[in-house]
């Protein structure tokens, strides 16, 4: 404002200019040259040496033979992955876990998108209690809820199902996902959903045609943070699932563990089994979800 | 017109996909549901039943000794075909709470694993059904081993049996004995030579230790076993019966040489170890000496093949050798049970000659049928053999915990475990750390004796 103003007052003439080479915005890369490689690479190597020394172990022991002590996984060996798929049932827990996940996925991000479209779209009497009571509702840790839970799935003839896992699953991923969602659904201009209707559209449509395509990074940010969720969720399958082909695969790999033994090769192979769908899961979606990260932290 | 006729189609679209959403929803809950109403709490009285129909059995081991348990169960149901048992196999760390959260909510079994350190809280709730009168009439009456029936027992309350014991885990020495050869070592058979030789196999620049502690979970129950072994005391509680012995200045001296192992002999990751990770350094071949018990016998097999030995504990003052009681494991009925003819039919069978003979070969541990304890395997499995001989012929005095206070659980662990690390560390003296297990156990047999009347 200052310099608009000011221009008002005394319009300068522009001077003439020598003619200069167009600069090249080297400030970045001067910066990045200035500082010598290692203090870059060193810290960063320290950081992997941490993160992935565990990782290794983890393939080492699920990839070499029972009772080796070598540091090199070799000969392979895939023992240790038949046994825990074939004869410890980690098949059926797969399956089971994936369903889990996905129609978790699938009923969090539609509920939120529901509840979080109605938080940012419109103005309601409770609707700072209800903002409230979604926060509050993060503080209560599922454990505490166990036995209630558990009174209310019997009464729904649920125990023992899948469903009382996705449900409980669900139910406790929503207050953050409508949060979430409801500020994505707020950076996008309600101008945009009006001209649609201008153009014929009713509320729904307009949604769908013109605000959920630009929702797709906080979608895919709300949903696999519902999926890997309850994909390593523990407590709920353990209580609610009784059945052995029901169970999934964290309450599988906790059977690995015994009272007084343990197995570390199955142990070690049943963890990359559970960990796989996750690292791939993230593996695609890593670029949509740091945009959608970022975009839901900035309001606009 | 035609803006209103593309109006009436979009909301007709909004409508359809509003009740696609809300099918899907019921088609996916309903796809994944048919359960059932988890009924069978800790309240319920249950009944008798027909002696036929299906029964649910809650395995509180559950993975590793589930292939052994399908077993049993394949067998008895050829023996007896009109009674189906459905196996739920649970890992032993969340048992507890597993059967906690259905004695408050439901869903409680027929029958399931109950040792002696869970017999207390489970009776305490009401949730098991006392089975003195069953066992007195059975076919199994005088076939088991009476000391494993006392041990549950007693840790049940005293006033029932609530559980029928399958067998007794026993505290083992596993040693390299290519080390010990290697180094001309004795075998670790007194405390003397035990420390002697946890020294000399101890070289910190190339990486071995001549034994490893466990300051994690379970470190309770190894130091006492440490204590009392060097100590010779063979009493948990004094005379009185009211106070107990464990800080006798004999077990304060004791703890403090063994906690002094800590670092000089063991590597520094002792301060964490629970019974896994001790293992698994044992079998990593840096360590000359392990503390645990039977359980682990076959992960070293696969280590080592026969270059290690599992012997009983060391003895101690007097060529006396004192060890505290390993919980004793047992199947239980829950009271809940609508089936309780069926169910009792189950446990007789699994307690008979050949099948707890052929559990406790899988298990690797001792049998609570006297028959099945005479059999052929155990004269193969040397630890077991001897761990067998040392809770039957007199040579070992046995220290028994008191797993009949609700409390001892507690205490044990999550009120005393990481009171144990500080002393490793040196944050607390062994006589300091004793002093407040002693108050806490006092209190606690108070209490009981109180409730008890």
């Amino acid at each position: 404002m200052i310099t608009k103003d000011a221009e008002k007052v005394a319009p300068v003439t522009p001077a003439p200019v020598a003619e200069v080479p167009p600069r090249r915005p080297r400030r970045q890369h001067r910066a990045w040259d200035e500082v010598p490689r290692w203090q870059i690479y060193l810290p960063l190597s320290v950081y992997l040496v941490f993160t992935l020394v565990p990782f290794y172990w983890i393939l080492l022991f699920a990839l070499r033979r029972p009772g080796s002590t070598s540091l090199v996984p070799w000969p392979l060996t895939f023992e240790h992955f038949e046994k825990v798929w074939n004869e410890r049932s980690f098949g059926t827990y797969f399956q089971n876990s994936v369903l889990v996940g996905v129609v978790t996925l699938l009923m969090t991000t539609l509920v939120a998108l529901a509840g979080g479209y109605a938080l940012a779209r419109f103005d309601f009497r409770i609707k700072r209690g209800f903002m409230l009571a979604l926060l509050c509702s993060q503080f209560v840790p599922g454990a505490l809820l166990l036995v209630p839970l558990f009174q209310i799935f019997a009464e729904l003839r649920m125990i023992n199902s899948l469903g009382s896992v996705i449900l409980a699953e669900t139910v406790f991923q929503l207050p953050l996902s409508i949060i979430l969602i409801s500020t994505f659904i707020k950076n996008v201009p309600y101008a945009l959903e009006e001209a649609a209707w201008v153009d014929g559209c009713d509320r729904f449509t307009a949604f769908r045609v013109v605000v959920l395509p630009l929702l797709r990074p906080g979608l895919i940010a709300v949903g696999s943070f519902a999926f890997v969720h309850s994909w390593n969720h523990f407590l709920f399958a353990l209580m609610f699932l009784s059945n052995q082909e029901k169970q999934t695969i964290p309450v599988g790999l906790n059977t690995l563990l015994s009272a007084d033994s343990v197995d570390l090769g199955a142990l070690a192979a049943g963890g990359i089994i559970a960990a796989v769908p996750v690292v791939i899961v993230f593996a695609f979606i890593q670029k949509w979800l740091i945009t959608g990260f970022s975009a839901g932290a900035v309001k606009g | 017109m035609t803006h209103l006729r593309n109006k009436k189609i979009s909301n007709h679209r909004s409508r359809r996909a509003a009740l696609a959403v809300a099918l899907g929803f019921v088609l996916a809950l309903t796809a994944t549901a048919c359960g059932d109403d988890g009924s069978g709490t800790g309240g319920d009285k249950g009944s008798e039943g027909s002696g036929k129909g299906e029964i649910v059995f809650w395995d509180n081991n559950g993975g590793v000794r589930t292939d052994i348990w399908k077993e049993i169960i394949a067998d008895f149901q050829k023996a007896n075909p009109d009674i189906e048992v459905e196996y739920v196999g649970i890992a032993a760390t969340e048992y507890q709470s597993k059967v906690d959260t259905a004695i408050q909510g439901g869903g409680l079994p027929d029958v399931g694993g109950v040792g002696a350190a869970m017999a207390a809280g489970f009776a305490a709730q009401g949730a098991l059904e006392p089975l003195d009168g069953r066992l007195s009439k059975s076919s199994l009456n005088g076939k088991l081993n009476e000391a494993m029936v006392e041990s549950l027992k007693s840790a049940g309350g005293g006033e029932a049996l609530y559980s029928i014991p399958t067998s007794a885990n026993n505290g083992v020495l596993y040693y390299r004995t290519d080390l010990f050869k290697a180094a001309g070592l004795d075998e670790p058979t007194t405390w003397d030579t035990f420390y002697k030789a946890a020294e000399k196999l101890t070289d910190k620049d190339k990486n071995k230790f001549g034994y490893t502690i466990r300051g994690g979970a379970g470190s309770i129950a190894q130091a006492l076993d440490a204590m009392y072994g060097q100590s010779g005391i063979t009493s948990f509680w004094d005379s009185s019966g009211e106070k107990t012995t464990v800080n006798d200045p004999k077990n304060v001296a004791a703890l403090e040489k063994y906690v002094g192992l800590y670092k000089k002999v063991t590597p520094a990751a002792g301060l964490n170890n629970d019974f896994t990770k001790m293992v698994a350094q044992f079998d990593s071949g840096t360590i000359g000496m392990l503390n645990h018990n039977l359980g682990s016998y076959q992960d070293h097999v696969k280590a080592f093949g026969d270059k290690f030995r599992g012997i009983p504990q060391p003895t101690g003052p007097g060529g006396k050798r004192v060890q505290v009681s390993n919980p004793v494991d047992g199947l239980g009925m829950f009271r809940s049970s609508k089936n309780k003819e069926a169910t009792w039919k189950f446990i007789e069978f699994a307690l008979s000659h050949e099948e707890n003979s052929k559990f406790n070969e899988s298990a690797g541990q001792v049998p609570a049928n006297n028959e099945a304890a005479k059999d052929e395997w155990i004269q193969q499995a040397e630890p077991t053999k001897l761990a067998a001989a040392a809770l039957t012929d007199g040579s070992t005095s046995i220290v028994q915990l008191p797993y009949y206070l609700p409390d001892w659980n507690t205490i044990s662990k999550a009120d005393n475990e990481p009171a144990f690390q500080k002393v490793m560390d040196g944050q607390t003296s062994a006589k300091e750390f004793l002093d407040a297990l002693a108050h806490q156990l006092n209190k606690a047999q108070a209490e009981w004796n109180e409730q008890q009347g």
